[in-house]
């Protein structure tokens, strides 16, 4: 059974702008999509609907087979979202504090909470700074602090809205190398942008969205030739027709 | 401490709490130039209110000039009133740089729970998001500023100009980033049941109280 269910999800914003039209997609478990479009495609507003951060107008979303708007709490257990602005995600004083600040949400016990922060900063490597404030941190630290918060939260689907804007070289390589662990570690990865260029390499699945609608969808080897025609760069390896490779190599 | 440094004691309570403020300052590496710089705007208020003490008190004057009606009176309160108002600052300066957000939020939370009717829970929630807010907003007017500053915006004298060219970007990128922090945590299941913060005292802290504690009951038999 898929993880992500969407089923004719339509939204549209208060001011008119047609968000999503009438979108249907399924997402099978532990694999890495890439969500691609141009600015205003309506990507982000699809990623937001996976965790009930806006609510479909019509049409629906599942998670593991229950509907997000039912049960929205559980919703946000199971997808943890890390968003383009790391700055505006942070909650916490300290490195510690924000990534707890998700697991205290749940109510877990003080020494759970504790238990969680420590292994989460663990995986994205971040325990030598946990005392730091979070403003300290360069640009790839705070998204890797982001994926940490997230994952204090154990959940199954981990969505990303353009983890590499912003970022230097060195900062996409720890963000990409801790997207790829996460896949290893049994996790769904959707991660919407429109830089293909970085992610391509380790992607399972494509889908291009153009105007609030799934334009193309399909492994991206068959159609990485089509996405200029909808407003979106094919990587360099592409272009020259290369095979694509792996920004970690 | 600072409730007693807001009273108004004599000359020698004033002396020893200012010790004890600069041996903290001392042990936790602040200097005193470190000080004044960060209170450098204060002083500025510290000033004024000296001068509006030592112009507004009558008594022995202290000057020939009758315009300037300087009292010798004025000039002692002020100075008390000054120092007074330097320890309370400097004492919040200490407190500040020695306490973690998270313990102040967990102290306030304690001591508001036994209060019915007070959403302590959510009050020390909000502080943290003041605590955690108030270096963002620096940020961003400084961002602001040096963008308008960049297309010499200071070049236009009108003060009321600058002003509505400052805060109308200003204001917009603070309530959407605000909008953007309430979306990420709601997306973190964001919820006021949510596991309260430890307040830790460890003995260090309690020897601390005390020795606190007997300093204040003998300065105020003083």
């Amino acid at each position: 059974m898929s993880i992500i269910d969407i089923d004719k999800l339509s939204f549209r914003y208060p001011d008119g702008t047609l968000g999503l039209d009438r979108i249907s997609l399924r997402i099978e478990r532990r694999t890495l999509v890439v969500i691609a479009g141009p600015n205003g495609s309506g990507k982000t507003t699809l990623l937001k609907h996976l965790n009930g951060l806006l609510r479909p107008q019509s049409g629906s979303v599942k998670i593991d087979g229950v509907d997000v708007a039912k049960d929205t709490p559980r919703a946000r257990r199971l997808v943890g979202m890390i968003f383009q602005d790391a700055d505006s995600q942070i909650v916490g004083e300290t490195v510690f504090a924000d990534v707890a600040f998700g697991p205290e949400n749940l109510s877990l016990p003080a020494a759970e909470v504790d238990a969680r922060v420590v292994a989460a900063l663990g995986t994205v490597g971040l325990t030598a700074l946990a005392d730091q404030t979070p403003q300290a941190l360069s640009g790839g630290e705070k998204r890797r602090l982001s994926i940490a918060g997230v994952l204090a939260m154990h959940p199954q689907i981990v969505v990303f809205d353009e983890p590499f804007a912003g970022l230097d070289y060195l900062g996409i390589r720890q963000v990409l190398r801790e997207m790829l662990r996460l896949q290893e570690a049994g996790h769904t990865l959707v991660v919407a942008t429109h830089d293909l260029e970085k992610i391509i390499y380790h992607t399972d699945r494509l889908i291009v969205m153009n105007d609030g609608r799934v334009v193309k969808d399909g492994p991206p080897a068959v159609i990485i030739g089509e996405v200029e025609s909808f407003g979106v760069r094919a990587p360099c390896v592409s272009r020259l027709g290369l095979e694509a490779e792996s920004w970690l190599s | 401490m600072l409730m007693l440094t807001a009273m108004n004691r004599g000359v020698l309570p004033l002396a020893v709490m200012s010790l004890i403020s600069a041996a903290a300052a001392r042990r936790i590496g602040f200097s005193l130039r470190g000080i004044l710089t960060e209170l450098r705007y204060f002083l500025l208020l510290l000033g004024l209110v000296f001068a509006a003490r030592a112009f507004t008190t009558s008594g022995t004057s202290l000057s020939d000039v009758s315009w300037l009606p300087v009292s010798r009176e004025g000039m002692q309160d002020g100075a008390m009133i000054v120092w007074r108002l330097f320890l309370v600052v400097s004492f919040g300066l200490l407190f500040v740089a020695t306490t973690r957000a998270v313990a102040i939020k967990a102290a306030v939370v304690w001591f508001l729970r036994p209060f019915p009717q007070v959403p302590a829970q959510r009050i020390g929630t909000m502080l943290g998001l003041v605590l955690r807010f108030v270096p963002l907003v620096f940020l961003q007017a400084g961002a602001t500023l040096d963008a308008q500053r960049a297309r010499g915006v200071e070049s236009r004298r009108n003060p009321f100009y600058r002003l509505t060219c400052f805060a109308i970007p200003f204001l917009r990128r603070l309530f959407l980033s605000a909008d953007r922090f309430t979306e990420a945590m709601e997306a973190r299941c964001y919820t006021e049941t949510r596991t309260d913060p430890v307040l830790l005292a460890r003995p260090r802290d309690w020897w601390v109280l005390t020795g606190v504690a007997g300093v204040l009951s003998l300065l105020w038999l003083m």
